[in-house]
């Protein structure tokens, strides 16, 4: 009988196993496999050279640079995300129509493509006709060049990747929120807490859960950018997405390209858990 | 019953199934006779079926999807037996050796494709070699081969150089520059009148490449034509001493002489600041004279030849893009008839050479209605040497396969204000790199 249990049980997990062996597993296998080798993605013949390519890449400007960008992206969006983001939902967290309007507005930028927010920003970021330094020069002031060096292409891009994905981390805290019981906040204020005491001492705890989500989500998205570097800045600076696409296809460097890629997912799991590990300790229960 | 029944009905699904599976038979249920092996002939011409081939283009705001249809159906109308069906990249930003590359990744490399980067692919394999006697209409077959062999047939010649604001050089007094030395008073001279002497942008990452390869051009490879020959071989580092002076070169006239704000002006914003006046230079190659024709013909403009501290006597030649075959084309004689009739259909060749005032390859003149640039161009250039661009260096001089990414985004750094001299040892480290991801 449980045997036959076992069986039915396999037969029940075999397509989901087998789909996520096909387009799970054996990705990340090849991918091991070529960052071993020198192979160029097109040809029918490589070298396997160990682990050469990942010896190189530590020592490979271009990958540090990326890297170096990537981490601007990263830490600037999140913070953006996470504290701005608190403050909004907290500010929007009411019912009414007017509150409505502005959950909506606030989230309507994370609806719209990568690829049309970057265009859309690159033309009002220019210097010479763009409709921010339109105003600026209007009221007086200066024109701006965003582009100015590569750290400020760095960060003018993260302030656009930040605007476009707004919305959707503060509609994660507003529904957190919403998880958080009014007899919480009655009881405070019986005790005499204060607004700040009370966001201090009864939202942020219980806000927890969602602040792991969205600081994981955020990371993750940061390390894995791509689409608005490629449009806004395609030649100017990179991510390491976007330098390990570049040593694929443009350097026809496939098996290096893999160990980049392999080194990026190694980061995002060890980063990952460690937000984990770390978050768990805030999180409370009530 | 129920059982019964439910048998019944499984037997007369399973026979229904099987009853397709078995000979066809004649009408009355005969076997049909057999046929004679002149009618099955004659069946088998009657049911020959055009062949197609896939033509990968390179489609840009001038060659557009229309345009390059033309030449596919023209060649179809010619030849019945061959269908042409063109692809172009999904994107106007995406390059054409990345599409291919994509392609040839997918197993779906095109029959035959436009190509300018031919050191990219001939390593894998992956173009036909055209011996000289199949291209005999090509005016001069002995550049860009690799080993000896042929894997492109160069379709056009572009020249590279200034353009220049006619009505301002005119307005200051300003004359075509002999030497680097007068380039560089002239920028001055243009500075001091409040005029920004040349337009830059860095956002594609390729405008600013187009000056620096054309200093290389007019330094190295008209002292020594075999440079890209003596670097693939090691004789000679992009940090020597001629190399760096170029760079050198580049990194002053854009750190000085260029517009403010280089990093967010793309192409077009280029063209915009040279078309309206607000730059009076522009480096830029050939084909800015079909921009000029699209967007503004009325336009004085003027060209000169990028000069070397001795003289303006050279002029650098692109002769890299044109057609090439898979070499793994199921039709590659049908594929050399397309490529043939591509250069050698006068009509469509004066038609394509007149999209961006080209200059043919043909041993044959193809005559098409020339702007006056491009006929004061022609004049102009008639003296001089040909040099090939530097970038574009063809056959075994070709830049080896990544590099020239790596020289976009150097002449990007440099003009960014990064150290010339770290950028061309980085340049020698990414030599060897691709060197070493060439053993096989």
């Amino acid at each position: 009988m449980k045997k036959k249990l076992e069986l039915e049980n396999l037969t029940f997990i075999m397509p989901g196993f087998l789909i996520y062996l096909v387009f799970m597993f054996v990705p990340i296998a090849l991918c091991l496999f070529y960052s071993l080798t020198n192979w160029d993605g097109i040809s029918s013949s490589y070298k396997i050279i160990g682990l050469r390519n990942f010896s190189r890449i530590f020592s490979d400007v271009s990958f540090l640079e990326s890297v170096k960008v990537t981490i601007i992206v990263t830490l600037t969006t999140s913070i953006i995300y996470n504290t701005l983001g608190i403050a909004t939902a907290a500010l929007l967290n009411y019912a009414g129509r007017a509150y409505n309007f502005c959950k909506s507005a606030v989230f309507l930028p994370a609806i719209l493509s990568p690829v049309v927010v970057s265009f859309i920003w690159a033309y009002m970021t220019q210097t010479d006709g763009g409709i921010i330094n339109h105003i600026i020069t209007a009221v007086g002031m200066g024109p701006i060049d965003f582009f100015a060096s590569k750290d400020a292409i760095a960060f003018t891009v993260s302030g656009v990747i930040a605007w476009a994905a707004f919305g959707f981390f503060t509609t994660v805290y507003i529904a957190a929120l919403k998880t958080i019981p009014n007899e919480l906040y009655e009881s405070a204020k019986i005790d005499g807490a204060g607004i700040f005491k009370q966001f201090r001492n009864v939202t942020l705890p219980l806000l927890t859960p969602g602040i792991t989500v969205n600081t994981i989500l955020s990371v993750t998205w940061g390390l894995k950018q791509y689409d608005f570097i490629k449009v806004m800045a395609p030649n100017t600076v990179q991510t390491v997405t976007v330098n390990a696409i570049e040593r694929a296809f443009d350097y026809n460097m496939m098996g290096y390209s893999s160990s980049i890629v392999l080194v990026l997912f190694v980061s995002i799991v060890v980063i990952s858990l460690i937000q984990i590990f770390i978050m768990k300790k805030f999180e409370v229960e009530y | 019953m129920k059982k019964v029944l439910s048998l019944l009905l499984s037997i007369v699904l399973v026979l229904t199934l099987f009853a397709g599976c078995g000979k066809s038979t004649s009408g009355d249920g005969t076997e049909p006779a057999e046929k004679d092996d002149e009618t099955e002939k004659i069946e088998e011409v009657k049911e020959e079926k055009p062949v197609k081939i896939i033509f990968a283009t390179n489609e840009t705001p001038i060659l557009t999807t229309d345009f390059w249809a033309v030449v596919s159906e023209r060649f179809t109308d010619a030849n019945p037996d061959v269908i042409v069906e063109n692809i172009a990249q999904p994107s106007a930003n995406i390059m054409m050796r990345d599409y291919l590359k994509t392609l040839l990744a997918a197993g779906q490399f095109p029959d035959v494709m436009v190509m300018a980067s031919p050191g990219d692919f001939v390593p894998a394999g992956a173009l036909l070699p055209i011996p000289d006697e199949d291209m005999p209409y090509i005016a001069d077959t002995t550049k860009g081969k690799f080993n000896g062999k042929s894997y492109v047939v160069p379709y056009k010649k572009q020249v590279g150089g200034f353009f220049y604001n006619k009505k301002i050089f005119a307005e200051n007094n300003l004359a075509e520059p002999q030497t680097y030395q007068d380039l560089v008073e002239l920028c001055d001279k243009l500075k001091n009148a409040n005029i920004t002497p040349i337009s830059m942008g860095l956002k594609d990452g390729w405008p600013q490449l187009v000056l620096a390869s054309l200093i290389l051009s007019a330094d190295l490879l008209t002292e020594n034509p075999d440079w890209g020959l003596d670097r693939n071989a090691g004789k000679t580092t992009f940090t020597s001493p001629e190399f760096k002076k170029a760079l050198n070169k580049y990194a002053d006239l854009t750190k000085n002489y260029c517009n403010d704000n280089m990093a967010g002006v793309s192409y077009t914003q280029m063209m915009e600041l040279f078309f309206t006046g607000k730059a009076a230079m522009m480096p830029m190659g050939s084909w800015l004279q079909g921009e000029e024709q699209r967007v503004k013909p009325d336009f004085e403009t003027g060209f000169f030849p990028v000069p070397s501290d001795k003289n303006a006597d050279n002029i650098a030649v692109w002769i890299n893009e044109g057609l090439s075959i898979s070499a793994k084309t199921e039709y590659p004689e049908q594929c050399k008839r397309f490529v043939e009739f591509f250069m050698t259909d006068e009509e469509w060749y004066g038609k394509f050479l007149k999209t961006e005032m080209l200059f043919p390859t043909t041993k044959k003149a193809v005559e098409y209605e020339k702007s006056s640039l491009r006929k004061e161009i022609e004049e102009k250039i008639k003296p001089m040497t040909e040099v090939e661009n530097w970038y574009d260096m063809t056959g075994d001089a070709a830049l080896l396969p990544g590099l020239q990414t790596y020289f976009n985004k150097m002449t990007v750094n440099i003009a960014m204000g990064e150290d010339v001299d770290k950028q061309l040892e980085l340049f020698d480290k990414t030599f060897d790199e691709a060197k070493s991801n060439l053993e096989k």
